[in-house]
Parts: structure tokens; C-alpha cells; sequence
């Protein structure tokens, strides 16, 4: 009994240092990815000089980035774009993924395999062919041109993603719709695309974070006066010498609204990052 | 309501797979047909072409005598229960059975009436507001009945609706669904595998294997006389015995004695009243045949009389409403290709016998064979001979 009770005792005390082994290493893992944010907030409220001594506080900073750069003008330029891309991935990714997965038709597995193949495609590899095809129809330099690249590129991940939630909803629900009257097209918007919100919450963000963040197309495809948030405070360092608090302000006024997309979608976005796991 | 007839339908799927080949059916008006056999055999096929949701690969469906091959699942006014009850999740128990008659543009009273009408039937009122996840499985199988009814169809298609029930409330809903087809009078093609469902809700019941059509017919014909051996093991739990014998004229050769069946040691003879209703008898004699003895047509010889046969007993089973007695026959039961596995008795009939018997495992049994329900299979084409 006594032997009983004591192995008892000891498999509490090891569950109990398992649970503290793992609260260590989350802290730790916590800081190293918390530290960043906190050196951008830490330094974005110094003057140059306050920088380098690494003391003392000023709104030097945010001065300078207001002065050098047309903040509000670039944020709406950033959101625009990304209201406009995210609008058209979202259209295409949630018709192809349900047609994809719901409707059967000769050779679908060849075209989900060929969209999603795109996948694979780095934009490095394909940004010259792109400003050609879009400078042969007078695309580039435009918001419409950079919309465009951003859709063709998001929309293979986002018709994956999509066409996976799909194949999770049963057939059967989709039928029953049907034989309740629906055609395909209203099954689709009555069923389908409520029962998609947490998919179509992933996508939306993860898509946002992408082109939010993205330097290289809005570089390529943008003019001066079009330019997004990141393109933007890309400028702030072009110099000889580059000052750091007016870019750690502009990075923190560039991560505030991911963060708010994310904390808005965040309890759908797990939902969708989990889907297809189990009941 | 509606007759639904389907006429040489056959299914091919792209694979080269026949899910149903030349199915001829007729359904009649507010009658509750029960297609019925085991997984994969092509009913729920069957019942997914009458819906439209499968393309027919040949032969027509009709309903009420207009051809509907070609008609969208939604403009053929049926409605469909499904296995997994097909619930819109992100709708209230109201607003999916409401649904149809909302995008039929059906007046908000009208929508309102029917509903609390059907709620009332199925008892769903106090769950009208609630999201099927908030339902326990009868009550949601009941949503599903009340979505299908509201609309008021011409007939109503069910594939395997109480398969997700646990035991008990599975033999609840069949009742119900029992009464409520009977008291609405709605056409109704139900699909199951299971045959206590087929038996007990079917006016008839159609019996497919391999998608093709075995038997239809009012469910003591089919127990009592069925079609082939494919129906006889099919049907009845547990199935028929079916073993290899010979019929052989009785007495000497020139004998007017009727015929015998043979099997092992065992000789029975076969009523005068049974052979003089069935000429092919006579076909058969010197041939090989399958016999085929349903368990409850095997008595204990103390308590029942009849032409005995000894076994000795292998296993006593006390089931308390009666006592299942395996015994060895002294030759091979019949196992036939398509047979499946629980009909290899291996030897071994079981007789369903009176809780009072007193037959004891290890002892040589004398058992009374009532043989005016004695069944004959031919055993190449497995055909009944009494058909």
C-alpha cells in the first residue's frame, strides 16, 4: 500500500516538473519572439542620438517619419491595395475551391493539381515575365497591376485552403440544399460560404500579413505616388547613413493594422488553421 | 403523392463499375418501399438516381408517368432524409426545416403554419429555436423527417435515416416513422442493410445484390417463399440453413412413394400436398439440390411432432424467449460464391426451438423437421424450385 501511495507521490512530482519544463521553454520562446516588438516600441520613441546612447525618450522620431514620408496617404495606399487583392483571391479561391471540391467534372483533379502546383512558383522567378505581360497591357504602374500580381499569386494557396474546407463539409449537406430547391450556384452562397466563414477568415489574413508586409511588388509595380506603408519606410533606408527611431515608428505604425486584422479573425483563424484534424 | 417507376435503370460510374444493372421497380401511390441488401449492392444508387442527385446511365425514371432523367433534383418535388440527416449547421432547427419553403417562395404564414404543424407531429416545439449541434441524434433525425415533411412532397426518399441510432432508439424511430408515413400516405422509397428495418416498415421490400434486382414482394412472402438462395440467406436472423442434398423418389425403384430429400444420413420425406404443388419436382429428382430449413422450423422432437432427424448437439444458446440449438448434420451446408461469410455454417444448422426444451450440448438430439416449409434451391442457378 505504502509502495502504492509513494509511486503515486512521484508520478504527481514528475507531472508537475513536466508542466514547469514546459512553462520554462514557452517564456523563453515567448521573449525571443515578444523582444522584437519590444525594441521597435523601445526605440521608436528616441532621436537619433538617444539611439545610439540607448537613453533617454523623445518623439524626435515620429517627427522625422511624418516629415520624410506621406504616412496617411501610404496606409490608405496599403489598404487599398489589399482591400482590392484580398477581395479578388477571396471571389476566386472560394468559387474554384467549392466547384473543386463539390462538383464533379472530367479532369478536375488534373486542374487542381495544375492550379496548385502554382504553389511552387517563387515570385523572384516570374516578376520580369509579369511586368511584361502587365506593361503590354498598360498595367503596371497602377494600383490594378500590383492588385493583379498579388491575386494571381495568393489565389493558388487560397484555392488550396478553400477546396480543403470544402471537402470537409458532407456531401450530403450540399444535396440536401440542392433538393431543397437550390441550384448549385445558391447552394453555394447559402450554405457553403456561411459554413466557410473560419476558412475564409484564414485566408483573409493570411493573405493581409502577405501583402501588407510585401516590398518586392509594390516596388515593381507601384509609382512614387502609389507607394504602400512598406515600400515607404523601404525609402527611409536607401541613404548613406539610415536613421532608426523614424523607422522603428513607421514599422509600429505599418504592424498595428495586421494586428488588428489578426485579433478581429484570431478565433476563426485557429478554427480554419486546424481544420481537417479531426471532429 | 406519386408513382415512381424506374424501368431497366442502370448505373455505370466512369471506372466501369455497375452500381445497378437494369433495375425494373414500380412504387405505388403512398406506398413505403423498402429497398434493402447489403453494403455497396447499389440501393442507395438506386435511391440517388430516383432524387436526381446521380445521372441514370440507361433505362427511364418516371414519376407519375412523366419521365425524369433528365428533370433537376429540385424541380422533381421530392424530399430526402439523409444517413448523416444532412442538418444546415449554422441554421436554427425553425429555419432548416423552414428552408425549402422559403426559396419556393412560400408565404410567411403558410411557412409558419406548416412548420409548427410538422414541429407539433415530430414534437420538436420546444427546440424550434436551438442549432442542431444542441440536439441529441433522434432529435436531430427528427429536424431531418420535419425538413423533408413541411414541404409536402410527392414522395420522400430515406437512406438509411435511423443508421446513426444507437439499438433502442432506432427501434423507437422506426415506429414513428412508421406511423407518420402511414398517417401523411406519402410515397416513400426507403433504403436500409438492415433487414428487421425492411421487414418491419416495408408495404414491400425489394432485395438487390450486386445491383441487381433479387426479389419484391410483401415481407412474409419474401421470408416465407423466397426467390433464390441469395434471399434466403438474406433475409431471417438467424438466416436460413441451407445445405447440399439430393432429391431421390422414396421407397424402391418403381416405388410410387413421393420424393425424399437426402442429406448426410438424413432422409426426409417431402409432403405429397408440397411435390403436387410444385411439378419441377419432378425435374429433380436423382438431381442434386439445396435444401433450405428456416431454424424455427426445427423442434424438439419431445415437445413437437413431425419427421424427426438425430443431431448431435454442438451449442445450446439461451436467449430466454427461446434457446438457438447448433447441431452437426453429418454433411457440407452449402456455401454459394456470393455467399457471404456468417451463411458458411460450417456443417452446423441452428434451430430456434421452445424455451422448454431440454436438449443438452453433447448429446444426440432428436429434432422434428416441419416439412411443408421445407425450401429447394437449384444449385447452379440458385433459383427457388417451389417459385
Amino acid at each position: 500500500m505504502a509502495a502504492i501511495r509513494q509511486s503515486g507521490r512521484n508520478s504527481r512530482l514528475n507531472k508537475k516538473m513536466a508542466i514547469w519544463a514546459l512553462f520554462t521553454l514557452m517564456v523563453i520562446i515567448a521573449v525571443v519572439m515578444l523582444y522584437p516588438f519590444w525594441y521597435i516600441i523601445d526605440n521608436a520613441f528616441r532621436s537619433a542620438g538617444q539611439f545610439d546612447r540607448q537613453a533617454g525618450h523623445s518623439l524626435i522620431g515620429w517627427k522625422e517619419l511624418f516629415a520624410n514620408l506621406p504616412v496617411a496617404a501610404q496606409l490608405l495606399n496599403s489598404t487599398l491595395v489589399c482591400a482590392a487583392s484580398i477581395a479578388i483571391i477571396l471571389i476566386v479561391s472560394t468559387t474554384a475551391g467549392f466547384a473543386f471540391a463539390k462538383l464533379r467534372y472530367r479532369g478536375s483533379g488534373m486542374v487542381f493539381l495544375l492550379v496548385v502546383s502554382a504553389l511552387m512558383v517563387p515570385l523572384q522567378s516570374i516578376i520580369f515575365p509579369e511586368i511584361v505581360n502587365l506593361g503590354n497591357v498598360h498595367l503596371t504602374s497602377s494600383y490594378a497591376g500590383a492588385v493583379l500580381v498579388y491575386a494571381a499569386l495568393g489565389t493558388p494557396f487560397a484555392t488550396f485552403l478553400m477546396a480543403t474546407y470544402y471537402r470537409g463539409i458532407s456531401d450530403e449537406l450540399i444535396e440536401a440544399a440542392v433538393i431543397d430547391g437550390l441550384g448549385y450556384e445558391r447552394t453555394f452562397l447559402q450554405i457553403a460560404i456561411p459554413l466557410s466563414l473560419p476558412a475564409i477568415a484564414t485566408v483573409t489574413v493570411l493573405q493581409f500579413i502577405q501583402i501588407w508586409d510585401d516590398l518586392l511588388v509594390a516596388l515593381f509595380f507601384l509609382p512614387t505616388n502609389q507607394r504602400t506603408i512598406t515600400a515607404g519606410l523601404a525609402t527611409l533606408a536607401t541613404g548613406r547613413t539610415t536613421s532608426i527611431p523614424p523607422l522603428m515608428a513607421g514599422s509600429l505604425i505599418s504592424a498595428i493594422p495586421a494586428i488588428v486584422v489578426y485579433l478581429i479573425f484570431q478565433r476563426h483563424l485557429v478554427k480554419g488553421l486546424t481544420l481537417g484534424m479531426g471532429k | 403523392m406519386a408513382q415512381i417507376e424506374l424501368e431497366s435503370v442502370t448505373k455505370e460510374f466512369p471506372d466501369g463499375t455497375t452500381a445497378v444493372s437494369s433495375l425494373d421497380l414500380a412504387v405505388g401511390d403512398g406506398e413505403l418501399l423498402v429497398l434493402v441488401g447489403p453494403s455497396g449492392c447499389g440501393k442507395t444508387t438506386a435511391l440517388r438516381m430516383v432524387a436526381g442527385l446521380e445521372d441514370v446511365t440507361s433505362g427511364t425514371i418516371s414519376i407519375d408517368g412523366r419521365p425524369v432523367n433528365d428533370v433537376e433534383p429540385r424541380h422533381r418535388d421530392i424530399a430526402m432524409v439523409f444517413q448523416s440527416y444532412a442538418l444546415y449547421p449554422h441554421l436554427s432547427v425553425y429555419d432548416n426545416m423552414a428552408f425549402s419553403l422559403k426559396y419556393r417562395r412560400a408565404a410567411k404564414a403558410e411557412i409558419r403554419q406548416r412548420v409548427a404543424e410538422a414541429a407539433r407531429i415530430l414534437e420538436l416545439e420546444p427546440y424550434l429555436q436551438r442549432k442542431p449541434r444542441q440536439l441529441s441524434g433522434g432529435q436531430r433525425q427528427r429536424v431531418a423527417m420535419g425538413r423533408a415533411i413541411v414541404r409536402q412532397p410527392r414522395a420522400f426518399l430515406m437512406d438509411e435515416p435511423l443508421s446513426n441510432l444507437d439499438a433502442k432508439l432506432r427501434v423507437q424511430m422506426r415506429a414513428e416513422i412508421a406511423q407518420l408515413q402511414r398517417s401523411l400516405g406519402t410515397t416513400t422509397i426507403y433504403v436500409t442493410h438492415d433487414q428487421t428495418e425492411a421487414m418491419t416498415l416495408g408495404t414491400r421490400v425489394a432485395v438487390i445484390s450486386g445491383g441487381v434486382l433479387q426479389q419484391v414482394a410483401a415481407p412474409q412472402e419474401l421470408y416465407r417463399r423466397p426467390a433464390n438462395l441469395f434471399v434466403a440467406g438474406f433475409i431471417g436472423s438467424p438466416p436460413m440453413n441451407l445445405i447440399d442434398a439430393r432429391l431421390e423418389r422414396g421407397g424402391a425403384a418403381g416405388d410410387d412413394a413421393g420424393p425424399v430429400v437426402v442429406f448426410g444420413p438424413h432422409r426426409l420425406a417431402i409432403p405429397p400436398e408440397v411435390v403436387a404443388a410444385h411439378p419441377a419436382f419432378e425435374r429433380y429428382l436423382g438431381e442434386a439440390i439445396v435444401l433450405g430449413i428456416r431454424p424455427e422450423h426445427l423442434h424438439d422432437a419431445a415437445i413437437a411432432g413431425g419427421p424427426v432427424i438425430k443431431l448431435p448437439v454442438r451449442l445450446r444458446e439461451e436467449l430466454g424467449s427461446e434457446v438457438q440449438v447448433h447441431g452437426a448434420i453429418g454433411t457440407a451446408a452449402h456455401v454459394s460464391a456470393d455467399a457471404a461469410d456468417d451463411l458458411r455454417s460450417l456443417a452446423t444448422i441452428v434451430a430456434r426451438m421452445d424455451p422448454r426444451t431440454k436438449i443438452a450440448e453433447g448429446e444426440t438430439a432428436e429434432i422434428a423437421v416441419d416439412t411443408a416449409e421445407l425450401q429447394f434451391f437449384d444449385p447452379a442457378s440458385g433459383d427457388s424450385i417451389l417459385a
